[in-house]
């Protein structure tokens, strides 16, 4: 028999340590259990080969809320956030590439190569989608509001997103409004003519989803990708020094001086209900552990069909679970590099326009294209690549003079229709370099190792079903109140004490720790409203919905 | 001197007709002025040749409005709709299914290609007539305005608060997610054979530039559920004479309250004084003043071409330019020398009165789209098809057919080449997908009439084509449509109005934007 504790977390990702942290910080005793030796989930970096610290996952921490930062103070935990000045940087084969810098006048000027008129438009572009991704990260640090379940806490908890809304007044609200469900390709068409612009401004929209830039409700996810931005528009990325793992070794650390058991290597093979009420989990080793509530940042899928059982949930419940769209479609390639690959481009790009995202994607019709292979089961055969070098913003993530360069793909549906990943793995490594040697000719005597995950590896080394780096794609039916089941976006479920803080819930995937915290709020405000219930319940009791 | 009207309304269709028959009810002098020689805009029927009469672009109808047949007393003026029960999707191996007005037909048909589909059926049959019910009540209000404090829009927003928050907890999710999703992912929820999946999506893609696997399509397939004839939900019928017979009957309602028609008389532009519009200038220069102007065609006549520029602030010409119109479908008319044969269910049966579906499976549809997202037409079209002349005999002289095609996706755009150019091409593909179901086809077609988006645009004046005068998608609905500010029927300009489809609720012959205008032109003037 073990001790009890308040709470388990099912997970040591990124969402799981934030939550463990408010939780730990309002007072409980809590337990993280995280399966694999190394905290961070989709958040972590390995050493996969001597010398090169590779991030499997996420490369990119800017979507990160800062008020977590500030009010866990990570900094004093070691966290460093290294900022690019550049956003992104459009490689087109030789053709003339395209800068975006935070600078808007600079890019201006780039811009001004490709179309005066797409230049003269910019600034007033930058302008307009930063008061739209204002407006659309007032909804990320909360509870979703769902117009079935209304109460006085959630109504109060929104009243100011309702009030900056109506404050955007009469232009601009109905236009919020009005381009959040927009294809990207739509959008874009409206502000510029260039292709290539587009191309290189839009990729982001379909990342991590089976949708191309025509598919509606892709704006948004553009406006998601870029929450930040400010004046520039669009945000820069930014790496965490010591790479991605670096964030969840901070909040570990917080975590765990703030009174948090942290045990890696303990995964957890079922959730112990008994009468509609979680009771404890059971680990992979059959230790029995039991808890007054279980908080789970796995996927809904894993947390209900896994860990819990469909026999224990009602049909309906069990079917809308069923229904999540996982439709992963990433791929990820890393690599080690001797030195600083070369870029094809005119002119040809200085160290520093390589510190953002590096994207190949000449324009939204090679994007679509890209999209139209994975509708019928294949792999694309010209695939859209957003490539990242974080050892330029932090050289100790390679031995000196060499680089770890990491590029993601799209679109690889985890769904082949004529084969298997297994089989697909080695293919789709070499199709991957044989996009990007055109724009970066002498890349292959560069790679001193590579490591390649396709949306299987995904699942089988991250946890993440079918590869879906989002815990479920981010299309308009899977957000707000509908993530992850319409009725259930408030981090509660139907079995009772268990709670979901993963990216499968509002406001989903990316390493914003915004589920975690949410949950943690949600989960601290449920535990002061109600006491938990004495009355003995009926045996055998189904929850149903 | 020019005469004088108290309302003259641009445009003869059947939004124009249903509001020039409103505003003559109220005892105004109305004036309904058509560009061709024969009213009903994009719902007409003509005798392209002798004794075969076709319904030249709308060939079905269900989501007429029911408050307007009876207030306009329709059926006394020659609305007869006669019912559309079934549809029969032929598959490239022989089989084909058959879904009809027999529940437990269907059940066996669709269980061939799945039990459990046929099992689930009729529960999403009745999902669907829920959901219709649920958003039904949207075509019948104004618009409120999100951005307004006035107490009209502030009551309308409760209103509509309100009956949203009386759905039931799972009829409202069922709705929100319709409202999101694509509809081959919505019926992926509900069944597992392809051909049903296939034949069911298409409602959802029937006039829009999308595939059924992106977004917003679920939506278009909820508008599609939403008609019902002679008060039952869901039915499609076919009007006994073609759709022109609909604008012709409400025509007559309009003329009984006393409006005049005049046809061949197109509008190049409307007279502004003061911000105020006065009355319209004819093609042929002639003037006609009114004091109020309603305007049924789609916004870029409304706002771009019929009124001067710099009269309207550019932020409004900018979100007009921006309205997405482009056209997606493209129509085969056939005269035909004998009846149709399948093969898959041959001879003269009842599945020759309903609707043929050329939709044998999911990627089938998806592949149709993929070429036109490039600017091509579907070298293997989705169509829907049916044979007037079997439902109405009047249609065609004895023993003769007319076969009505509407065809997906014919692109407004071509990459290549003009429709000029391309118009003859499309046709053949259309004939030749057609006859590889139907082997018996290419031998009896004594007439053929293809109309591109381009042709639909150049007889119709419907900008680029688009049969709902601006795509259904998330973005252009409800107090978007046709853009924020411009919903609630008025513009910038005092007393010129639109009342067209691409104000909401949308279009298809439902005459709700035409009635709604109507209401609120009379709101204004205090009748």
């Amino acid at each position: 028999m073990t001790s009890s504790h308040d709470t388990i977390i099912i997970g040591g990702g990124h969402n799981g340590l934030v939550a463990a942290c408010y939780l730990a910080r309002a007072g409980q005793n809590v337990l993280v259990l995280e399966s694999r030796s190394v905290l961070g989930g989709a958040a972590s970096t390995e050493e996969t080969f001597p010398g090169f610290k590779m991030n499997l996952g996420a490369d990119h921490v800017h979507l990160f809320r800062p008020e977590i930062i500030e009010e866990l103070a990570l900094e004093a935990q070691g966290l460093v956030a290294k900022q690019s000045r550049v956003i992104v940087h459009g490689l087109n084969a030789g053709e003339p590439s395209l800068t975006l810098h935070t600078d808007v006048t600079r890019t201006q000027e780039n811009l001004a190569r490709l179309s005066r008129k797409d230049s003269d438009r910019y600034g007033e572009f930058c302008q307009f989608f930063s008061k739209m991704t204002d407006m659309l990260r007032e909804t990320m640090a909360r509870k979703p509001i769902d117009p079935m379940q209304l109460d006085a806490r959630s109504m109060l908890d929104w009243a100011p997103v309702a009030w900056k809304l109506r404050q955007m007044g009469k232009r601009d609200m109905p236009e919020f409004l009005r381009v959040l469900p927009m294809p990207a390709r739509d959008f874009l068409d409206e502000w510029f003519e260039n292709d290539f612009v587009k191309g290189t401004l839009g990729s982001k929209a379909v990342t991590g989803s089976l949708q191309g830039p025509r598919a509606a409700g892709t704006t948004y996810m553009l406006m998601y990708q870029n929450l930040g931005g400010g004046p520039s528009g669009f945000a820069p990325p930014s790496v965490i020094q010591g790479g991605m793992g670096a964030l969840s070794s901070a909040l570990a650390k917080k975590a765990e001086s703030l009174g948090v058991t942290i045990r890696t290597g303990a995964g957890v093979s079922k959730i112990r209900v008994e009468r509609g009420v979680a009771r404890g989990v059971i680990c992979s080793n059959g230790e029995k552990i039991s808890a007054k509530r279980i908080v789970s940042s796995a996927d809904p899928y894993r947390t209900f069909f896994e860990l819990v059982g469909p026999e224990r949930l009602g049909l309906k419940f069990v079917r809308a679970v069923r229904n999540i769209k996982f439709k992963g479609t990433t791929a990820k390639l890393n690599l080690a590099l001797k030195s600083l690959p070369i870029f094809s481009g005119d002119p040809a790009p200085n160290p520093e326009d390589l510190t953002g995202g590096i994207v190949i994607n000449p324009s939204l019709d090679y994007l679509e294209q890209a999209h139209d292979d994975a509708k019928y089961g294949r792999y694309s055969s010209k695939p859209y690549l957003y490539i990242t070098l974080p050892s330029l913003l932090d050289p100790s993530l390679a031995p000196e003079g060499q680089h770890v360069m990491s590029v993601q793909m799209q679109f690889a549906p985890f769904h082949l229709r004529e084969s298997s990943w297994e089989e697909k793995r080695g293919e789709l490594a070499e199709h991957i370099l044989d996009t990007l040697k055109p724009h970066c000719p002498g890349i292959g005597e560069l790679i001193l190792h590579r490591d390649m995950l396709t949306p299987l590896d995904l699942q089988n080394r991250l946890g993440l079903r079918e590869g879906s780096i989002y815990h479920g794609q981010m299309g308009l039916d899977q957000i707000l109140f509908m993530r992850p089941v319409p009725g259930h976006g408030g981090y509660s479920t139907p079995i009772e004490n268990l709670y979901l803080c993963g990216a499968g819930t509002h406001p989903g995937g990316g390493v914003t720790g915004a589920p975690g915290y949410n949950a943690a709020r949600a989960i601290l405000a449920a535990a002061t409203a109600a006491p938990a219930p004495t009355a003995p319940r009926p045996k055998n009791r189904t929850v149903s919905v | 001197m020019s005469e004088s009207y108290d309302v003259i309304l641009i445009g003869g269709g059947h939004n124009g007709l249903v509001s020039a028959a409103y505003l003559a009810r109220a005892g105004l002098k109305v004036l309904v002025l058509e560009k061709r020689y024969l009213v009903g805009g994009a719902t007409v029927t003509e005798e392209l040749l002798p004794g075969f009469k076709f319904s030249v672009f709308s060939y079905v109808v269900s989501l007429l409005r029911p408050e307007i047949i009876r207030e306009l007393d329709l059926p006394r003026y020659g609305l007869k709709v006669l019912p559309l029960e079934s549809t029969l999707t032929p598959l490239p191996d022989g089989r084909c299914l058959y879904r009809g007005p027999d529940g437990h037909r269907t059940f066996r048909e669709i269980a061939k290609f799945s039990l459990r589909d046929a099992e689930a059926y009729s529960d999403y049959s009745r999902t669907m007539y829920f959901m219709a019910r649920a958003v039904r009540f949207m075509l019948g209000i104004i618009p409120p305005d999100p951005t307004s404090l006035k107490f009209r829009d502030l009551n309308g927003l409760l209103k509509l608060a309100k009956h949203m928050l009386g759905l039931s907890t799972q009829d409202f999710y069922t709705l929100s997610k319709l409202m999101t999703m694509s509809s081959a992912d919505f019926l992926e929820e509900w069944f597992e054979s392809d051909p049903l999946k296939a034949t069911l999506s298409a409602s959802g893609i029937i006039g829009t530039n999308l595939g059924p696997r992106s977004p917003g399509t679920a939506y278009v397939l909820l508008h599609h559920y939403m008609g019902e004839v002679d008060g039952v939900a869901r039915a499609w019928g076919f009007q006994k004479g073609g759709t022109g017979a609909i604008a012709d009957c409400i025509a007559r309602s309009a003329e009984a309250s006393g409006v005049e028609i005049r046809t061949e008389a197109g509008v190049s532009k409307v007279l502004v004084k003061n911000n105020r519009a006065t009355g319209v200038v004819l093609e042929n220069g002639d003037e006609v003043l009114g004091t109020t102007i309603a305007s049924s065609l789609d916004p870029k006549w409304t706002f771009l071409r019929l009124i001067d520029d710099g009269l309207l602030p550019e932020e409004l010409t900018d979100s007009i330019r921006n309205f997405n119109t482009i056209g997606s479908s493209g129509k085969v008319n056939l005269a035909l020398d004998g009846l149709p044969d399948l093969p898959c269910m041959p001879g003269r049966g009842e599945h020759l009165r309903g609707a043929i579906s050329i939709s044998p499976s999911q990627d089938y549809m998806e592949l149709a789209y993929d070429d036109a997202k490039y600017g091509n037409f579907s070298r293997h079209p989705f169509m829907d098809t049916i044979i007037p002349s079997m439902i109405d005999p009047d249609m065609a002289p004895p023993g003769k057919h007319v076969m009505s095609c509407f065809v997906q996706y014919a692109p407004y755009f071509l990459a290549e080449g003009t429709w000029e150019e391309k118009r003859e091409a499309f046709g053949d593909a259309v004939v030749d997908t057609l006859a590889e179901y139907i082997p018996n086809l290419k031998d009896m077609i004594l007439h053929r009439q293809v109309l591109s988006p381009w042709d639909i645009e150049q007889m119709t004046g419907l900008t680029q084509g688009n049969i709902f005068q601006g795509e259904l998608s998330l973005s252009q609905l409800f107090f978007l449509r046709p853009a924020a500010g411009l919903a609630q029927y008025r513009t910038p300009i005092e007393s010129y109005y639109q009342c067209g489809s691409a104000t909401h609720p949308g279009g298809g012959i439902c005459g709700a934007p035409g009635r709604l205008a109507a209401l609120e032109i009379l709101k204004d003037l205090k009748r």
